[in-house]
């Protein structure tokens, strides 16, 4: 076990190292210079590159480079170019609980829905419900999250008035209120992603039902649902949960569409405008950050396996 | 049509007028909050550095500058206590200001203060950097003069010092050098707090001295009706507009135009537009490449249908107007010279100029971006009127990241499309500018820019300006594509809110 933590913890640092490598030389080599935007439309060329060396963006690509390792290993982000010179790793701290929070709730939503759809469908296979629940699992995975966010903000905001349209609360707003503010994107991100898990769910015991241990229970006299239940679905944890991890893994990551249509101060929506104004410091911080939290939460899920399947030994 | 534009005219009278007989009456309570839905984050919040509209839409409600504009884009005193009195050879510039203006720390503004933050005004500000050569002098004298002595004479000086984009704030002497990091000016509201991307929050000053004159757009009088006013960047215009409609936001800033039905007859949301808000652009690359050729830039310049351009990027002709002039009617340098060549959507005289100019089929490159809808929509319709007159096209879209670094390489474009809303001075629009991509360097044009700006009389420089339009037509290197009007949502329960280039939400109630 201890071995094994050993490789994954080296197999970690290598790709922390990649990424904030090819992060670093890929959101350098793109176009766009944060100087002329953060001076606006009509600055002249002296200006920005006056601003230019004042940010260090004038220093050769090695420079910077090693620069921004020697900061890396003393665990220095470094500081944005436009959120008031803060620290990255600041910034990052002040937006993880918007995203940890919707992700939250997207999952809950996902598994609410997905698993119990999967379920159903799977054990009345052929059948009405069986088609509807793919159907609606097809559409959902189909619809682009940014449609459904506008349609969800215009019926249930809009129209009916239940939930704040944008945004994470007032300044001071308390815990509750700014959930309240997350329940229409976490329900939005949850039905997006519960299509997946439903089609995961319904596929896996599928397979399962077909195994000749189900034919051996239900041959004993067991009902059809605790066949399922007790039986099927227990097996088919293992792969349902590494559907789930990888999702939980993608939305901590920021959910990038949602955070930007519904205007949450999240991971996703920081990486998104700090990519348009080339924000250099921040995302490089930010994608290396979401690059460690993918690869841990990768790695609880792999550790969960050892809960739910004793079969497994690392 | 008719009927609907004279409808849409007749509201934007009445909204105009309305809220500037109520204020003046005081007949609002004071109390509540104004949510504003701004188009994104602040790059910063120093408006000095930046140009970017949105830094001085919020920091204009915090920081002050000693003059101001009114109706018209006439320059008033704010901080000043009048209109400087300004020797006959336009060199010296005594301006007097008000006393007992205190800035939020408390303390005194003083003659001292003012000078200091000029100064800075023209060390650190884009605007103040570009006449920082003609200026010999900013001395205190006394503790309410502030004298500004030139080294030739500046007409726009004022104007620049009004200007609310670069602008050139009154803060503590203390705080005047290096980077700002205290936000204390001496505005109508109080900087409290920023949290980037969620919100700048700015409450009431009740030590603030407004100008004795009534309320005049963003001179004179200024009330803080709202107890607070939270800018909130929402960078989705959609989600702006629903914010809007939700009542969540109580205005929401530069909305798609065609959402203007949509927000017709709801029962809390008005639409609101600022018309006209600006123009579109197209600067042409005089430096290098196939546009350094006068002739081509004319082909280009006949052969586009700007009437086309517009009415594609904006729909319905209530949110444009076809008008070539570097003002628009109403305005006082409005003047129609050189107009024949504007909108003249003629592919046979542009096919006769490229073959005067010896065109060979080389590419032209036109840089443009999607962030802004209208200018990719626009660069559409160019790229296939100049292919009907022959010229063979390429579209580079990016975004406008991209394009604002890559129009500063003359090798990889040769027209790019932006935009700006109608400035107070003239001088002020970026053409004039030898160094701004597009490069137009004319000593014709520098020689009239000369004259203009050391022309004190106004009917003169108006007179001067219409030269300056026709040289601008005839040598083709910024092309207008004509004036567009800018779309917010604004919550019904707000009053006095009067549409302008910078929404401004002093003298502003919610009731």
């Amino acid at each position: 076990m201890k071995s094994y933590l050993g490789k994954r913890f080296v197999g970690m640092v290598a790709v922390m190292f990649m990424v904030a490598t090819v992060t670093f030389v890929v959101i350098r080599v793109i176009p766009g210079d944060p100087a002329a935007l953060m001076l606006g439309p009509e600055a002249t060329a002296v200006d920005i590159e006056a601003l230019r060396s004042r940010l260090g963006l004038d220093l050769s690509l090695a420079t910077q480079y090693l620069t921004f390792l020697s900061d890396l290993l003393r665990g220095d982000l470094g500081n944005s170019i436009f959120l008031g010179g803060r620290p990255v790793l600041r910034i990052l701290a002040d937006r993880a609980e918007p995203t940890v929070c919707l992700t939250l709730i997207a999952i809950v939503v996902a598994m609410a829905v997905g698993i119990p759809s999967g379920i159903i469908s799977a054990s009345r296979r052929g059948s009405l419900a069986d088609q509807a629940t793919v159907s609606v699992a097809m559409g959902l995975a189909s619809a682009p999250s940014f449609w459904l966010g506008l349609a969800f903000m215009q019926f249930f905001s809009v129209r009916l008035g239940w939930f704040p349209t944008s945004g994470y609360g007032d300044p001071g707003a308390e815990f509750l209120e700014r959930m309240r503010h997350l329940a229409l994107p976490g329900l939005v991100l949850g039905l997006v992603n519960s299509a997946l898990i439903t089609r995961f769910t319904r596929t896996t015991l599928l397979d399962i039902l077909s195994d000749d241990y189900i034919r051996t229970a239900r041959a004993k006299g067991l009902g059809e649902w605790p066949v399922i239940m007790r039986h099927a679905f227990r097996n088919a944890l293992v792969p349902i949960l590494t559907v789930v991890g990888l999702t939980l893994a993608l939305l901590l990551g920021g959910a990038v569409v949602t955070e930007t249509v519904f205007n949450i101060p999240g991971v996703g929506n920081l990486v998104v405008s700090s990519v348009l104004r080339r924000d250099y410091p921040v995302i490089g911080g930010s994608l290396l950050v979401i690059a460690g939290v993918y690869v841990l939460v990768n790695l609880a899920v792999d550790l969960a396996y050892l809960l739910i399947d004793p079969r497994v030994k690392y | 049509m008719k009927i609907k534009t004279l409808l849409l005219v007749l509201f934007l009278s009445l909204a105009w007028l309305s809220p500037l007989t109520k204020a003046a009456a005081g007949e609002w309570k004071a109390g509540g909050i104004i949510n504003v839905a701004t188009i994104g984050e602040p790059p910063t919040l120093d408006p000095s550095v930046s140009t970017a509209d949105v830094v001085a839409v919020i920091s204009q409600h915090f920081f002050e500058t000693l003059f101001a504009f009114g109706e018209g884009f006439s320059v008033k005193p704010l901080l000043a206590e009048k209109m400087p009195s300004i020797t006959p050879d336009g060199l010296n510039y005594a301006i007097q200001l008000r006393q007992g203006v205190k800035f939020h720390n408390g303390k005194e503004m003083t003659a001292a203060d003012a000078a200091a933050s000029v100064r800075r005004w023209l060390k650190v500000a884009v605007r103040g950097k570009q006449i920082a050569d003609s200026v010999k002098e900013v001395a205190a004298e006394g503790k309410y003069t502030v004298r500004i002595t030139l080294a030739t004479p500046y007409t726009p000086l004022l104007a620049l010092l009004a200007m609310p984009t670069s602008m050139a704030i009154i803060i503590p002497e203390e705080l005047t050098e290096g980077d700002l990091k205290e936000y204390v000016g001496t505005g109508v509201y109080k900087f409290v707090e920023h949290q980037p991307d969620r919100y700048v929050r700015v409450v009431r000053n009740d030590a603030y001295q407004p100008h004795p004159d009534p309320a005049d757009l963003y001179a004179g009088k200024r009330t803080a009706y709202a107890d607070e006013i939270r800018f909130i960047p929402v960078p989705s215009p959609n989600t702006r507009l629903e914010g809007g409609l939700s009542g969540q936001y109580q205005y929401a800033d530069q909305l798609p135009i065609e959402n203007y039905s949509r927000l017709l007859g709801q029962a809390n949301v008005q639409p609101v537009m600022t018309a006209p808000y600006g123009w579109p652009m197209i600067f042409l690359n005089c430096r290098e490449g196939m546009m350094a050729n006068l002739k081509i830039r004319q082909a280009v310049q006949a052969a586009l249908s700007q009437e086309d351009m517009l009415a594609v990027a904006f729909g319905e002709p209530e949110y444009y107007q076809v008008d070539g002039s570097m003002y628009p009617k109403g305005y006082f340098y409005h003047n129609e010279r050189g107009l024949e060549l504007y909108n003249q959507a003629d592919p046979v005289k542009a096919r006769e100029l490229l073959g005067e100019a010896g065109y060979t089929g080389g590419t032209l490159r036109i840089l443009t971006s999607m962030q802004y809808e209208f200018h990719f929509k626009m660069a559409q319709v160019a790229a296939e009127n100049l292919r009907e007159a022959g010229f063979n096209v390429d579209m580079n879209v990016v975004d406008w990241a991209t394009l604002t670094q890559q129009r500063n390489d003359p090798k990889l474009w040769d027209i790019y499309f932006t935009h700006s809303p109608f400035v107070p001075d003239p001088y002020l629009n970026n053409f004039f500018n030898d160094g701004y991509p597009g490069w137009w360097v004319d000593s014709r044009k520098t020689e009239l820019a000369n004259k203009f700006n050391s022309e004190p009389d106004l009917r003169k420089r108006a007179l001067i300006l219409e030269d300056i339009q026709q040289l601008w037509y005839e040598e083709a290197a910024n092309i207008k594509i004509g004036n567009f009007n800018l779309l917010g949502a604004l919550a019904k329960n707000v009053k006095g809110y009067i549409p302008s280039s910078w929404p401004s939400f002093w003298n502003v109630a919610v009731e």
